[in-house]
Order: structure tokens, then C-alpha cells, then sequence
């Protein structure tokens, strides 16, 4: 649809960055690519690390699945916001008001909360229970809550295009 | 082990039972049991990402006619030249459900020329 936002949205969507994006042939679809393989990647070391967590694979040592997947994941960031802000700008408004848009902007801030609390807490303790042990509750329940949020973000994120 | 997995599983699917209520595609606000026809002219063209649009006067209205993807309607012989500001157009499709002046075409006319979107 033709953007006819006004304040900084409409602003947004005024740019060269977002007129590419609705005008050019390909751009859009290449970018919605680039942004599936960046959440891909994040995603799925999010889920694969709360695999472990959760009791799979305990011959695994922890601290050796966090250091193979942190990188990749910090990575992927930087494929997955550009992109999805191309996407947000090319119709900044109708993003902006949209409840599933903002509802996956809430579950993304919840979900990087959750990782920076684990981060800081049970996994400061981690040689306790790095291989062939539970993890501590709070460890668990860290991978419950990323596993149910990350999917909820992935939810919001198909969904919004049905708003 | 099984359990474990099965569990994991279990709390996948949990999290994401929004899904299946929700219909396959993003048309379902349209009404398809309301084929309606309409012949007008294009007061506004936009062959835009993620789908184009014409705004088509008819007597008495000005329909927004929303169109396929610019990549689908250019390879299907529909390029950005072809949706002329100022010249007629017929399109076949559904009206919105909610939209009183929306509605999404499944064939456009241009020039003789007709162009399935879907």
C-alpha cells in the first residue's frame, strides 16, 4: 500500500532506503531472504543451547556449546536488525500500529532480557554443571522461557503480515 | 531421554499454538463468495512492494484495487508502464470484508491484455 504516514513514520517511509524497498524489483524479497537466514541462525542456536539446557545431550559440555554458538548468534544480529529495518521503513506506519508488530517487539525485548539474566546469573556457575549434570532450575527455566519467546517472536513476526 | 525430548517438543508446540488457528493465507479478508467485476479508469498506481495497487474510479466510487507482487506482475507480462495513471483497467476480484472501497484483484485488463495476479 501507498504510504501516507505523517510525524516519523511517514518520515521514515519518505527515505531512499524505504522507497527502494517498495520499488525495486528485487530488493524486497532479497532482503525478506537475507532476514529469514540471520533469524535461522539465531534462532536456532537460541534453541539448540536450550536443548542442552534442558537435559538433551548432557555429555556436551555446556561452556563448549556456548562458546561454538554465542559468535554465530551475535552475528546473525547483524543480518537480522538491518534487514528488518529496511523492511520496517519501506511501511513504517502501518508497522508501527500494527498489534502483531508490537507484540513481537515485546517478546524480542523479553527474550534478550532473559538471555542477559541467564548470562549473568546460573551461568556464572556453570562449571558445577557443565557436563553429564542437570542444570539448576534457573538455568531451565531461562531455556523454557527463550524457547517459548523466540517461537512467540517467529509467531508475531509471520503473523503481522495477516493484520 | 525420550521423555526429555518429548517434552521439549511438547513446550514447542505449546508456544507456538497461535499458529494453527489462523488461516493459510493473508487473503482471508476478502470475501471470495463475491466475485464482483469492475471497469474504470486509474487515478493512482503504486508498483510497490509487497503488492501494487491501482486506485480505480468507477461511477460513483474509487476503488482501491490491490494487486499482486511487482516481481509476479512483471514476469507475468504487467510491467509498471502497463498500470498508466489516466488509462481504463478491468479487474475481477473479491471485496473486502471490512474495506468498504478495498477490494483484491484475481485478473486485471489492460489494453485487451488480461494478467492473472494470483
Amino acid at each position: 500500500m501507498t504510504p501516507a504516514g505523517a510525524g516519523w513514520t511517514g518520515w521514515l517511509e519518505a527515505t531512499a532506503a524505504a522507497t527502494a524497498m517498495r520499488q525495486s524489483l528485487w530488493l524486497y524479497p532479497i532482503v525478506e531472504i537475507l532476514h529469514i537466514i540471520g533469524f535461522v541462525v539465531l534462532v536456532g542456536s537460541a534453541a539448540m543451547f536450550d536443548l542442552r539446557l534442558l537435559g538433551l545431550s548432557r555429555q556436551l559440555p555446556v561452556s563448549g556449546m556456548e562458546h561454538h554458538l554465542l559468535p554465530w548468534a551475535r552475528v546473525s544480529v547483524l543480518l537480522i536488525v538491518p534487514t528488518g529495518g529496511l523492511m520496517f521503513v519501506a511501511h513504517a506506519t502501518a508497522f508501527a500500529g500494527n498489534p502483531a508488530f508490537r507484540l513481537k517487539l515485546l517478546f524480542l525485548v523479553l527474550a534478550a532480557l532473559n538471555a542477559a539474566v541467564f548470562h549473568l546469573r546460573p551461568f556464572r556457575r556453570v562449571a558445577g554443571w557443565d557436563r553429564g549434570a542437570p542444570a539448576p532450575l534457573a538455568a531451565r527455566l531461562a531455556a523454557c522461557l527463550s524457547l517459548a519467546l523466540w517461537t512467540s517472536v517467529i509467531a508475531c513476526g509471520r503473523l503481522l503480515a495477516y493484520f | 531421554m525420550l521423555m526429555r525430548i518429548s517434552a521439549a517438543i511438547g513446550l514447542l508446540f505449546l508456544a507456538a499454538g497461535v499458529i494453527p488457528a489462523v488461516a493459510h493465507h493473508g487473503w482471508s479478508g476478502y470475501d471470495a463468495t463475491k466475485e464482483m467485476t469492475l471497469t474504470g479508469t486509474i487515478k493512482e498506481a503504486g508498483y510497490e512492494h509487497p503488492h501494487g495497487h491501482v486506485r480505480l474510479e468507477v461511477p460513483g466510487k474509487v476503488w482501491l484495487v490491490v494487486l499482486a507482487p511487482p516481481t509476479r506482475m512483471e514476469s507475468r507480462g504487467l510491467p509498471a508502464a502497463k498500470l498508466r495513471v489516466g488509462g481504463k483497467a478491468t479487474v475481477v476480484g473479491y471485496p473486502h470484508r471490512g474495506n468498504e472501497d478495498e477490494m483484491r484483484a484475481e485478473r486485471i485488463t489492460i489494453d485487451g491484455a488480461t494478467v492473472e495476479l494470483r
